[in-house]
């Protein structure tokens, strides 16, 4: 019988917060990070809205607690501040006490830094200490860093699968539970905004210039964040044996290929249900079991309908409530499954469903809509996360409510 | 977990002439400007016209090993997709940064963006194969394939019948460029042939895309088996030394990454003290991300052919008649150190 995986401790930065704790309390509040960008060099910084950790990159470092220098990102700072929340969460003072395994997720690694001095880099008649920012562009840059500042020597890697990224992490690490490699796995995902992402999806006329509106009729698009989400994951007899405080199960999950388009879900939302589904049966739990559903929704005019389509082919009349939760934090790309399977445990340990801002209008093509406010004193036990990336990369999560 | 699977059908583009032909009779291919490109076959029997003109080279490559591999395997169906690539589409990146720049942020072509995207290639083997099942990509330097083939034995010991598991990379010269400048690659223009001898500071640069097709299941011809694998991060002299002990029992050759870079060396000489018969690889293919994978498509045609290539290596004293076990040992810059284990089946 292969181990249950318990999520042991969660460390977050987002728009919305530094912490858990700050995130988890701006939610309540219902109160978005979107805005305008400070630290990127765009013509857009004035028209299109991101969700921007409101640090510049010294008071990251700060945070983070290490020392501003020439080759430490600013997706690197974003993930070591989160794993240091998660560490600590978790109990762990030292990640050698246990074979510990770290998996880690991105899109574009370095590129928020390396992009400003890229056209310096391939100039051969400059020189100077930019040239430290070389070898950041790479996703692994990050993930070593923040290994190295922290100490991991087992299993190290770095996924990229666009948007599902660090949903796939977390499966990938919960399997190698399950597989007996590793009792614990500290996995998730970080990503800075970047003129490299923010012109990608503008030019593929996916961001809207107002806050998005997931799941709206007039919904024209997403707006980008940045963050970094990391969860301890713990094989239950090392979770017991250690005497782990247990904030939740990782009870299911599913990746899929939907093999429809490169960029597009299929209109049916054929990835997305298969993806929900299969991780539903893993994790034992009925339809009717569900009682949140955080959305992909990304408020792009594809995705929702995609997405959308596919929650009611797979509930029928009984969809569960169900909200994204982007308009608080942005779309944050490879980070977004790590945020959002935490947002999975505050819902199950706060008995909280989140609201999905800036809703007005039903979709015509649906007959669902999100939850519009927040919801106190809910019991929720059993919580979906959707991650549907470029690629046809769909990955679902079931996160449960511990019960012994 | 239970390491053992089985490659069933494999595919190379390398700079050398394994994509067709006869690896035996094939010529060895060198160079002294300290880059190795890939020999790129006619794309055209494997993707159509249309889809052909919008996709940049690693694209290009990796879809068609992907698909040349399927073919080979004669597996009807395929299962997962699990990749490796240290840095995906260079020349798209390269190019959506220029574009930005030139075009002061507007009206921009999004195919670049797209392509960019890390797991691109394994979408469009996807897309091309109708391949729904699980699909993922690993992003780590040297730890890249070596972390796909590792997923892909978990998920045959989770139940999948086969996997398609491979790994590309693509050199291009801005990227040589950036690269020379942080010490990646000798100065001196070194032929590739004395790549061992001209112990130095870097090496040289190399390109490649292989794919295998890994079954859960013996069957009748199959290349060889996986049946060790070990991925050590920064390790200590005494762990890498270790474990390469370990490793190397009853293997009857190494095919080891040496690549005459001086400031790594020591890693491979750990390998020297353990008196099996070694053969290095770096001078076919270059040094990249990925290499491994070439490393263990070159091993997979030795343990079935019980044959090495010997016009590729012209300095071959001596090889065992008999190879029935090969340790492939390499590491990327030092820092990702990766050791499979291959079997005769």
């Amino acid at each position: 019988m292969a181990e249950r995986v318990f999520i042991t401790g969660m460390g977050m930065i987002t728009a919305i917060g530094d912490n858990v704790a700050e995130n988890l309390e701006q939610l309540r509040q219902q109160r978005s990070g979107l805005g305008f960008t400070s630290y990127i060099d765009t013509i857009y910084r004035q028209v299109l809205p991101v969700a921007e950790v409101k640090h510049t990159n010294e008071s990251l470092a700060t945070l983070a607690g290490t020392t501003p220098c020439k080759g430490l990102t600013r997706t690197t700072l974003l993930g070591m501040a989160a794993m240091k929340e998660a560490l600590q969460q978790a109990g762990i003072s030292d990640v050698q006490s246990a074979p510990t395994g770290f998996i880690n997720a991105s899109t574009v690694g370095g590129m928020c830094d390396t992009e400003k001095v890229y056209f310096d880099i391939i100039n051969p008649e400059k020189d100077g200490t930019f040239l430290q920012y070389i070898d950041t562009l790479d996703c692994a840059d990050c993930t070593q860093r923040i290994a190295d500042a922290v100490g991991f020597c087992e299993y190290i890697a770095t996924i990229s699968t666009a948007c599902s990224s660090s949903a796939n992490a977390l499966m990938f690490g919960a399997r190698m539970i399950k597989q007996g490699m590793l009792p614990r796995v500290i996995c998730g995902g970080t990503e800075a905004l970047t003129r490299f992402t923010l012109n990608g999806f503008n030019s593929l006329k996916n961001v809207d210039k107002q806050f998005c509106r997931p799941f709206d009729q007039q919904r024209t698009g997403l707006n980008l964040g940045e963050g970094a989400a990391y969860l301890v994951l713990e094989g239950e007899s090392f979770a017991r044996a250690n005497n782990s405080r247990i904030l939740a199960e990782l009870t299911g999950y599913c990746n899929t290929n939907e093999a429809f388009h490169p960029t597009s879900p299929s209109p049916d939302g054929d990835g997305a249900y298969e993806a929900m589904k299969a991780a539903l049966a893993m994790s034992g739990r009925s339809a009717d079991a569900v009682d949140y559903i955080n959305v992909h929704g990304t408020a792009t005019l594809n995705n929702d309908v995609s997405e959308g389509k596919a929650l009611e082919r797979l509930f029928g009349s009984k969809v569960p409530l169900f909200s994204s939760t982007k308009p608080f934090t942005g779309h944050t790309l490879a980070a977004a499954g790590a945020i959002e399977a935490i947002f999975a445990v505050l819902a199950i340990q706060n008995g909280l469903i989140f609201p999905n801002l800036n809703f007005s209008e039903k979709m015509e093509e649906l007959n669902i809509t999100p939850v519009t406010r927040l919801i106190e004193d809910a019991s929720v036990n059993n919580v979906i996360s959707n991650s549907f990336g470029f690629g046809g990369n769909n990955a679902s999560l079931v996160i449960s409510k511990y019960e012994g | 977990m239970k390491v053992k699977c089985y490659i069933q059908g494999m595919a190379a583009i390398s700079p050398q002439q394994t994509f067709n032909g006869d690896i035996f009779s094939a010529p060895l291919v060198h160079t002294d400007s300290n880059l190795l490109p890939c020999i790129e076959p006619d794309y055209k029997p494997f993707i159509p016209g249309n889809s052909l003109r919008r996709m940049t080279r690693v694209l290009k490559m990796g879809l068609t090993t992907a698909l040349q591999c399927v073919r080979d395997s004669g597996l009807d169906t395929v299962g997962p997709i699990v990749t490796g690539t240290g840095k995906g589409s260079l020349q798209d990146t390269e190019k959506f940064i220029r574009e930005i720049e030139q075009y002061k942020e507007t009206a921009l072509n999004p195919t670049p963006f797209i392509q960019s995207t890390y797991n691109s290639v394994n979408g469009l083997v996807a897309l091309q194969l109708n391949a729904t099942a699980y699909n993922n990509t690993f992003v780590h330097r040297g730890f890249s394939f070596e972390t796909a083939l590792l997923d892909s034995m978990m998920l045959l010991a989770e139940g999948a019948s086969n996997t398609l598991t491979g790994a590309f990379e693509e050199m291009t010269a801005e990227h040589f460029y950036i690269k020379s400048r942080i010490g990646f690659w000798k100065q001196a223009p070194t032929d590739s042939r004395s790549l061992y001898e001209q112990l130095s500071p870097g090496s040289i640069a190399g390109e490649g895309a292989v794919f295998f097709s890994l079954t859960a299941a013996p069957a009748d011809n199959q290349y060889a088996a996986v049946t060790g694998l070990k991925l050590l991060y920064k390790p200590t002299d005494e762990k890498l030394a270790d474990t390469l002990a370990t490793f190397a029992e009853g293997a009857d050759l190494i095919l080891t990454g040496r690549n005459g870079d001086n400031r790594y060396e020591h890693y491979y000489q750990q390998a020297d003290r353990l008196n099996i018969p070694q053969l290095p690889f770096k001078h076919l293919c270059g040094e990249y991300d990925t290499a491994g994978a070439f490393g263990m498509w070159l091993g997979a045609n030795i343990l079935r052919s019980q044959q090495v290539p010997a016009q590729w290596f012209p300095s071959l004293e001596k090889v065992p008649a008999t190879i029935n076990r090969i340790l492939l040992y390499n590491h990327f810059y030092g820092e990702q150190h990766a050791m499979i284990v291959l079997e005769r089946v």
